[in-house]
């Protein structure tokens, strides 16, 4: 028997069944399987209805959970397996190789600065970049660095460990292996959260083939402080045209001192030199005055729906996306006077509390359009901007219009590891793929002493997250108390 | 005066503005080498006599760092503090002090370029607008 | 304090971090001059063991009763500092950290010299402000194991059970003659598909058989005073006034759905609301062939401009429920838009729609007219008006607040919105806590909540409870303003400033700050025109300190 109490992923939910259980004394393990806990939330810039900033209200929660005398942190871990039943359950839990000593490394980031691996950055969606040895956030907790042995060049058998050899603190270790070990508790909190559709499903939306249709979470990451772009709203084409400019840049300096060390050798002819350099100039100029034709992001559009109420894809609702579609309208306008944003959605379901409030102070006072109908196809007009096609059920006219970017509001799916979780632990789903819960008690799930809290349970909000974690800490100190 | 280096006192509140000068940190973004972080629970914790004290001690410009509009941890510190920066400056203009060289400034915790960006407007303003007159022991 | 003061200075390297930008020994040297410093040194990482243990064998030796450490930032570390120096015999909070990694090496790093200046200058700073802390000592509250929870439908019910199961004793007050609450008159409950009676009398019969739980019917809150783990309640019970000690309080004193009056012909016979609608299903006692329904019947209008989030889905079930009595039933909802979120409601959105069910939306700027036995609306996809038959017009209102709210929020000091709604700590992160501790939220008294939602919060809100309730004394660090009474001038500024509403007038005639209750933030401090109010945390003596150490003298 245990009274002790597993959680199972480090989001907001997570977070909060995790320290209402910490804070009535009850000892608590929050697994997580990423490098640092955050989950979604920490990915978000602002949160609606109050546009606070996501990061600065959830970092206190986090180092709350990292210092609190009751609870274990079980980050890069993942379930293997759980025997046993309530009040008694065995958890198998695989805890994956960092190659880095937690207890020494001092999170300085020296190690990244020298690393000579770069690879798209996961927690910015794929729009900036991050190094082999690398912080999942720079507020992540624990706030340890991590090695990702498939791409270091250590793991590939190169020669390198640079970041040994910098790292005073000598806590890079690349013997380290992962452990598998069992952990006895009397309750589990299922808190794995959501996925994002990947909207390459619908093809004709353009996403992934026209650079300028992004995802509303990459839309987050470019607005963020600390995202890629440092928070200037840029659209993906522009930053692909100045990588391209960085690049043939770096092309033309070669080229350039390759001319000049032909010339003081005397060898030979130049003249293929001299045309490559003249080639990669002529492309540079053309670069130029590409990214300068581009300009600023004036108009945005926003999709609804993407994926969502949709019976070729889900059929249910995200719950969140017409707000966070009205809150990045209105944060937008903090990136540039000239933003405009459009939304196209199909209810606008503001149904929460001060939802319909920021909805329509969204439209009075930042002049965001709204236009009823659901848009039937992304294409690119002649100058490659993004161009939507809509039938405005209003006006009721078909519109095609073009935007400089254009965020998909993607749809709320169950996340990866649900189904093998849900085989392993033996709880049902729902029609989606959700952890299906009880309809008279909201957190209980078919299996006893397993309950479920947040987007694993199906789309929801943030306030919504955090009162179901506190109702699931509720019913599993019930369990561990052995009165309920 | 081409060479003057002015010192500016910060006062800085714990959620937003410090973590922003951390994060400025951690993310290597450089300022100017002038400004002195003192570090409040909240902005609101910031009176009147704090930032005058300031000035008398010998920093040429003074600036509250507080949490955005409507994210105060503490509800409504910042709103306090921004009128007690304000009451400081009308306070400098009767004396025929520069009221730039006190301004309040919002930002989150997840701004660090602001942060930065901040340090160096206010070191370049108060590198145009010169001494403070109150600063007698340096020159 | 008359002691000598006997400061420790601590250095950190962190590796070349620091090292790398920084003159370490330089800074050594020069903290070693300033004023009341015992002893100054470099460690290569101080928060590693062998830099904590340096402070504590450091202390020890040199007989250190003030610690400064210059190192990164004190959002991570100041915690390992101030448990070493408590580890070392010296009250944490005798300790002061300097960030010169993230606020001087990290930022300066193509300017060493002034980099170096600058950390020098922090350090003095930091030095001149250690020479004024203070201890500051943890002090102890006695938490009552008792629970007051206010109203007893369905979220009021669940949260005293939920206590009550995890063997804390609750006093559950009632308004009404009944418990119950909204869901007495509600005919089934969706996606459950339970009737809301069966609902309500399990629960009900679950509280009168419940020896933790003492319910009181027809009570009404008259005052409550304390502050968290030491509430006094008084309440009366007809004739009878009671007074009883609680340890934290719950507020689900539910809402009420909108009469209509002066709506859509609202007349309660051939015009009803939903509710009204659900006395008849109950009873079976629809005969309508064609029904239509009204969503947004008085919100989403300027005078109520809120959604309230339940009534879509509660006409969606009724369409169900409807269809299921009458096969044959023609039914039109009028909507403006449909709020079936998540999983669960657009299931059912969709097997209404199945079951024949015809959504038409309208506009604001054209809405339904609702005339003798039919309704008049403009159809957006027809671009024309149109006339529906209605044999029964069902209007779907929202909840709004009870009458009694703003009464038991001046009570409680807890705030409510402009529709009435109490207002949580923050929207966010603590959407079941007030800011004044000790006070928790749920159900239709926060915002309209389904059943599943009401229920999730009410166990939610006992959880937040139990935090308080686990606990024989609640333990809180001395970082709080105090007023020094005779200093004090009764000017109340501190009680109009402070955020949370701590300051009263005590007996004495003097303002008091329940140190249980505040929150740290100083507001009231900087505001006293008496200074009259105590802050041992950063005191205008460690504020004052520190500028005047900005200048090297």
């Amino acid at each position: 028997m245990s009274k002790d109490v597993l959680v199972i992923g480090g989001g907001i939910a997570g977070i909060q069944a995790c320290l209402d259980l910490a804070d009535q004394g009850i000892t608590v393990y929050l697994l997580e399987r990423l490098p640092s806990i955050g989950g979604k939330m920490a990915q978000l810039d602002k949160t609606f209805p109050t546009n606070d900033c996501s990061i600065c209200i959830m970092g206190p929660k986090l180092f709350e959970v990292e210092r609190h005398p009751n609870t274990h942190l079980l980050t890069y871990s993942e379930v293997e397996a759980v025997d046993g039943e309530a009040g008694n359950f065995m958890v198998k839990i695989k805890k994956k190789a960092r190659y880095i000593d937690e207890d020494k490394c001092t999170a300085c980031g020296l190690c990244a600065e020298k690393c000579p691996v770069i690879v798209p950055d996961q927690f910015n969606m794929g729009l900036g970049t991050r190094r082999a040895i690398y912080k999942y956030f720079p507020q992540g907790i624990p706030s340890v660095y991590t090695i990702d042995d498939s791409v270091c060049r250590v793991f590939q058998g190169k020669k390198c460990k640079i970041c040994a050899k910098i790292c005073e603190a000598e806590a890079i270790d690349y013997e380290q292996k992962d452990i598998v070990f069992e952990l006895n508790v009397g309750a589990i909190i299922v808190a794995t959260g959501f996925e994002v559709f990947d909207p390459s499903d619908i093809k004709s939306y353009g996403y992934g083939t026209i650079a300028d249709v992004i995802t509303a979470l990459e839309f987050e990451r470019l607005l963020n402080a600390s995202g890629p772009t440092r928070g200037h709203l840029e659209r993906p084409s522009s930053l692909n045209i100045k990588a391209e400019i960085k690049q043939t840049e770096k092309k033309i300096k070669k080229a350039k001192a390759r001319l000049k060390s032909l010339e003081k050798k005397n060898q030979g002819s130049t003249d293929e030199a001299r045309k490559t350099l003249a080639a990669l100039d002529e492309r540079l100029s053309g670069l130029k005055a590409k990214e300068a034709a581009l300009g600023d992001v004036k108009d945005i559009a926003f999709v609804q729906c993407v994926g969502s109420r949709d019976l070729r894809y889900n059929a249910h609702c995200c719950s969140y996306g017409c707000m966070h579609s009205v809150k990045e309208a209105i944060v937008s306008t903090e990136h540039g006077s000239e933003i405009r944003s459009t939304i196209f959605f199909t209810d606008m379901r503001a149904y929460g509390k001060e939802f319909h409030e920021y909805f329509l102070r969204g439209g009075a006072e930042y002049g965001i359009q709204f236009v009823r109908g659901r848009v039937a196809e992304i294409n690119q007009d002649d100058h490659g901007r993004p161009v939507i096609w809509c039938e405005d059920m209003d006006a009721r006219k078909v519109k095609k219009l073009p935007f400089d970017l254009i965020v998909l509001a993607t749809a709320c799916v169950p996340s990866k590891g649900i189904e093998k979780l849900a085989n392993i632990m033996g709880f049902d789903s729902d029609q989606s793929g959700f952890v299906k819960t009880d309809p008279n008690k909201p957190t209980t799930t078919s299996a006893k002493g397993i309950f479920v809290c947040g987007c694993a349970n199906g789309p929801m909000d943030i306030p919504s997250s955090v009162s179901m974690a506190s109702a699931a800490a509720s019913m599993a100190a019930q369990t561990v108390k052995g009165l309920g | 005066m081409d060479n003057f280096e002015p010192l500016i006192a910060v006062f800085s509140c714990h959620y937003c503005s410090y973590a922003a000068a951390d994060l400025a940190g951690s993310s290597r973004i450089q300022y100017p080498p002038n400004i002195r972080i003192i570090k409040v629970p909240c902005t609101g914790r910031v009176s009147v006599n704090h930032i005058l004290m300031a000035l008398e001690d010998g920093s040429d410009g003074v600036y509250v760092a507080g949490c955005l509009k409507g994210t105060c941890h503490f509800i409504r510190g910042n709103y306090k503090a921004e009128k007690r920066v304000q009451y400081v400056k009308d306070l400098l203009s009767e004396i025929n002090i520069e009221p730039e060289r006190v301004q309040m400034y919002f930002m989150s915790a997840a701004e660090g370029t602001k942060f930065a960006n901040v340090a160096l407007e206010m070191t370049e303003a108060i590198k145009k607008i010169g001494h403070s007159p109150l600063n007698k022991s340096r020159s | 304090m008359n002691t000598e003061l006997r400061i420790g200075v601590f250095i950190c390297h962190c590796g070349i971090n620091i090292a790398g930008v920084l003159d370490i020994k330089g800074l050594c040297e020069y903290a070693k001059a300033l004023p009341n410093v015992v002893t100054a040194q470099a460690n290569l990482f101080t928060c590693a063991e062998t830099g904590t243990s340096a402070i504590k064998k450091a202390v020890k030796d040199n007989n250190l009763n003030r610690v400064v450490v210059a190192a990164c930032t004190p959002r991570t570390h100041e915690p390992l500092f101030r448990a070493s120096c408590k580890e070392a015999g010296i009250n944490p909070f005798l300790f002061e950290m300097v960030n010169i990694r993230e606020h001087c090496s990290w930022v300066h790093r193509h300017n060493k010299d002034a980099a170096q200046a600058k950390a020098g200058d922090l350090i003095r700073m930091a030095v001149a402000k250690a020479a004024f802390l203070e201890p500051i000592e943890t002090f102890k509250s006695k938490v009552e194991p008792l629970t007051l929870v206010i109203g007893s439908g369905i979220a009021g019910m669940t949260s005293a059970l939920a206590l009550a199961d995890q063997g804390f004793e609750v006093i559950l007050i009632e308004k009404e003659e009944n418990m119950g609450g909204l869901l007495r008159h509600l005919h089934k409950i969706a996606p459950a598909n339970v009737a809301a009676s069966e609902l309500i009398e399990e629960k009900i019969a679950a509280i009168k058989k419940n020896k933790r739980i003492k319910y009181f019917t027809s009570a009404i809150l008259e005052e409550v005073t304390g502050y968290v783990g030491n509430f006094s309640v008084r309440f009366s019970c007809g004739n009878d006034s009671y007074t009883c000690k609680v340890g934290v309080i719950i507020v689900a004193t539910g809402g009420i759905p909108l009469r209509p009056e002066g709506l859509f012909n609202y007349d309660g016979k051939n015009v009803i609301t939903q509710s009204e609608l659900e006395i008849k299903l109950k009873k079976r006692d629809i005969e309508a062939k064609s029904i239509v329904m009204i969503q947004c019947a008085g919100a989403r209008i300027p005078e109520r401009n809120y959604c309230s989030r339940i009534c879509c889905m509660v006409a969606i079930k009724n369409c169900l429920y409807l269809k299921d009595i009458i096969k044959d039933a023609k039914i039109f909802v009028l909507f403006r838009d449909i709020q079936a979120y998540g999983v669960e409601n657009e299931a059912l959105l969709l097997k209404a729609r199945e079951a024949g069910v015809r959504f038409i939306r309208y506009r604001p700027d054209t809405p339904p007219v609702v005339e003798n036995g039919k309704v008049k609306i403009y159809h957006p996809a027809m671009g024309k008006e149109i006339f529906l038959p209605a044999d029964l017009v069902v209007l779907s209102t929202p909840i709004v607040a009870h009458d009694d709210a703003e009464s038991i929020s001046r009570i409680l000091k807890v705030p409510i919105n402009g529709n009435k709604f109490f207002l949580e700590a923050h929207a966010k992160l603590s959407p079941l806590d007030f800011a004044f501790n000790g006070i928790y939220l749920c159900g239709n008294a926060r915002y309209p909540a389904t059943v599943r939602e009401a229920t999730c919060q009410a166990l939610g809100a006992a959880s937040r409870a139990c935090i308080t309730l686990s606990h024989d004394t609640i333990e809180r660090v001395g970082t709080v303003a105090s007023v020094q009474e005779e200093l004090c001038s009764t000017c109340f500024t501190c009680i109009k400033v402070c955020p949370y509403n701590v300051p009263y007038i005590n007996e004495r005639g003097r303002a008091e700050i329940e140190p249980m209750q505040c929150q740290g933030c100083g507001i009231c401090v900087a505001e006293c025109p008496a200074e009259a109010i105590e802050f041992k945390y950063i005191s205008d003596k460690q504020i004052m300190a520190a500028c005047e150490a900005l200048l090297a003298s």
